[in-house]
């Protein structure tokens, strides 16, 4: 969603991640941009995918999302997969407070909130994710000044690095088939598990598929050891 | 507060000799050092500089400063410049250091886009060159838009002259600062597109409405006008009217009303037009004479690995900095215009220098790897080498012929060896002075073993 205006730190690499590990499979996937004046109708979406933008870009993105919010939050509770990130992840929620303490509404979808506090929370980060998922840890990169709070199932427990608030040791939302996160990285790339878990979660929701074939992930995990050697305690 | 000057030149100049003894850089930490004991060095400095440009921008800024330096010296006997990349305070105060008069006709510096507030309060420039703004180092800088505005707000108060690119919208809008300016560009080239293939702004920086193109030289440069407000680029006061495509990277320059054809310049790419109009600009703006100006862009050449072109055993090898998403496409690029039997080495680091978030390696257009032709093998080396190696993976690029190596002395050997005719280091901006010291080495030390072979073979005869 909003490629042209969310799309900060290579988080593209998440949709270039989804699109291969299904080529690769044999699984077709169609990368449809939605953005302005290039408006779709939304429940054609298997996958959707928000990222983080500028506050200019975002700013610009909140008016004309406003007008899909119902649309949004029927797919989500009819178990879409969504993956939202870093400022997707906070737009997902009721505000934003900002340094001088003004709100900023969000979408309002989930009601959390985000406030900025001093500081950016900016480094590598690891955690053990809460989703079943083998191996247990997810690499990447945070860089966040917003401090999101809430009382949804995390994505994971903070093993290294800051997560959702710098203070609960958690780190990002999760709602049915929809995942708020702050990893950067990209995050799937590094972490096929969890890419895989997405597009299984896609799949059992349109095909009622249940399990899908393995594939050579020498290189992805050797990018998630790296990180793992690098900066784990 | 004499006293703390001369103490801090001491101490200074003591750091230097101290760290050439153990072969360590000492482009940043002397400065460092002597700006703690003397805080108002660089206003020093700058009493000391009867004249001064300051460049800044994104990418770029290193090789106009070297150029214009390049250029200066024929003409001038004392100029001082932060030649090596160290572009913020610690850097000037260095480059100071290591040559230390009590004059200087021009002071030249680089200054990153992170130190240009306060390298101002210090340093007041007469000349100010903005050579594009792009996403860099997002852990350091943020986005991109805050960056711009920091530059933007802190030139207000300044009576600089200031030499703008107009092709980079976030540059020509400085426009609406209303200062002495001069505008350079590029018109469109061969290496110019209809689509931009790097997410980079794609909006009008003054009214925040769609900017529509009417191509992309690289990046967002190019020629952009706004439905909503007009905004578009500012006439050009210098420009190059034509790239040749001859191979050679030569160029026709419009410099006001005058023409100057052919001019070639050692160093490829389309960012490297925009370095060099932007180099000329500045001379010519000054009163230096064209042909001087022309002759020395003409024979001027990179020595520091950021830009260098090496050849031995009948292979030329390219070292060419490249750390982050449009440099690194723009490189990919040109390394697609060389038809050779090749082989390419990434070097990708994660120290503080660098950027510690690696992800802007997906924002590069890596696509340009499956038109390259004749490429034999791909190398990744560095701290984060299985991060890039992970990143050509998905392009589909045959993993068989990828190489991953964490040491880039190990992967400089094995790539030395490869029995190509051109070889590619890319490395980022940490990797760059080892990569070269390592080619050096190896050269130097291959060349050794041949002229004592020669040497035992003609003994035997």
């Amino acid at each position: 969603m909003y490629p042209d205006l969310l799309n900060l730190y290579g988080d593209g690499g998440n949709i270039i991640c989804l699109k291969h590990r299904c080529d690769w499979r044999g699984i077709k996937a169609n990368v449809i941009d939605f953005t302005l004046n290039q408006e779709k109708e939304l429940n054609i979406g298997d996958i959707f995918f928000i990222g983080g933008g500028s506050d200019k870009s975002q700013n610009i993105v909140y008016q004309h999302f406003l007008d899909y919010k119902n649309d949004l939050q029927d797919l989500i509770e009819d178990e879409a997969v969504f993956l939202a990130i870093c400022g997707g992840y906070q737009f997902l929620g009721e505000k934003y407070i900002d340094a001088g303490g003004n709100e900023v509404p969000g979408l309002g979808i989930f009601d959390y909130y985000t406030q900025s506090e001093e500081g950016r929370l900016i480094g590598n980060i690891i955690i053990e994710n809460n989703l079943n998922l083998d191996p247990l840890t997810i690499v990447g990169f945070e860089n966040h000044g917003g401090r999101t709070y809430h009382d949804y199932n995390s994505l994971g427990s903070v093993k290294v690095g800051y997560g959702n608030n710098g203070k609960d040791k958690e780190e990002g939302m999760v709602y049915k088939n929809c995942v708020g996160t702050y990893l950067h990285g990209p995050i799937l790339p590094k972490n096929p598990h969890f890419a895989d878990y997405l597009i299984l979660k896609a799949l059992k929701r349109k095909y009622n598929i249940n399990n899908i074939s393995k594939l050579d992930d020498k290189f992805e995990y050797g990018a998630h050891e790296k990180v793992m050697k690098l900066y784990s305690k | 507060m004499k006293i703390r000057y001369f103490l801090s030149v001491i101490i200074g100049k003591l750091i230097i000799i101290f760290l050439k003894l153990f072969k360590r850089s000492a482009t940043a930490l002397p400065g460092k050092i002597s700006l703690k004991i003397c805080p108002y060095l660089l206003e020093v400095i700058n009493d000391r500089c009867e004249n001064k440009l300051i460049i800044t921008g994104t990418n770029g800024k290193t090789t106009t400063n070297n150029l214009i330096h390049h250029i200066l010296t024929s003409s001038y006997d004392f100029v001082l410049s932060n030649l090596k990349g160290a572009n913020m305070p610690q850097g000037i105060a260095s480059a100071f250091l290591k040559d230390i008069k009590k004059k200087y006709n021009w002071g030249i510096f680089e200054v990153d886009e992170g130190s240009f507030s306060e390298v101002l309060q210090h340093i007041h420039p007469d000349y100010i060159i903005i050579t594009n703004f792009f996403r860099d180092q997002l852990d350091r800088y943020g986005e991109i838009e805050s960056t711009v505005s920091i530059v933007y707000e802190s030139i207000k108060p300044l009576d600089s002259t200031l030499i703008l690119n107009a092709d980079d919208p976030l540059v020509a809008n400085f426009k609406s600062l209303k200062k002495n300016s001069v505008y350079y560009g590029v018109v469109e080239n061969y290496f110019s597109n209809q689509h931009q293939n790097v997410i980079e702004t794609r909006f009008c920086p003054s009214c925040n409405d769609n900017l529509n193109y009417e191509y992309f030289n690289y990046g967002q440069i190019g020629k952009f006008g706004c439905e909503g407000c007009g905004f578009d680029n500012p006439p050009y006061n210098y420009s190059i009217i034509r790239i040749k495509g001859n191979g050679k990277n030569c160029f026709d320059i419009k410099a006001k009303e005058e023409i100057f054809e052919n001019v070639c310049f050692k160093y490829e790419g389309i960012y490297n037009a925009y370095n060099c109009c932007a180099a000329l600009t500045f001379c010519l703006e000054i009163g230096m004479i064209s042909d001087v100006v022309i002759e020395r862009i003409e024979n001027f050449e990179y020595h520091l690995g950021r830009m260098e072109i090496i050849e031995f055993d009948q292979k030329i090898l390219k070292i060419t900095l490249a750390k982050n998403p449009i440099g690194l496409t723009e490189v990919l690029k040109n390394i697609s215009y060389d038809n050779k039997k090749k082989s390419i080495l990434f070097i990708l680091n994660d120290n503080p220098a660098d950027g510690r978030d690696v992800s802007w390696i997906w924002d590069a257009n890596f696509e340009t790897l499956n038109v390259i032709k004749n490429l034999e093998s791909i190398y990744c080396s560095g701290r984060r080498a299985e991060d890039m190696a992970l990143r050509i993976k998905y392009t589909n690029f045959p993993t068989h012929l990828i190489n991953v190596d964490d040491s880039p002395k190990d992967a400089i050997m094995s790539i030395i060896n490869e029995n190509v005719d051109s070889i590619y280091l890319l490395p980022t901006y940490t990797a760059v002075f080892q990569t070269r010291d390592i080619v050096f080495d190896y050269i130097k030390n291959s060349h050794h073993y041949l002229d004592l072979s020669k040497f035992i073979k003609n003994f035997f005869s």
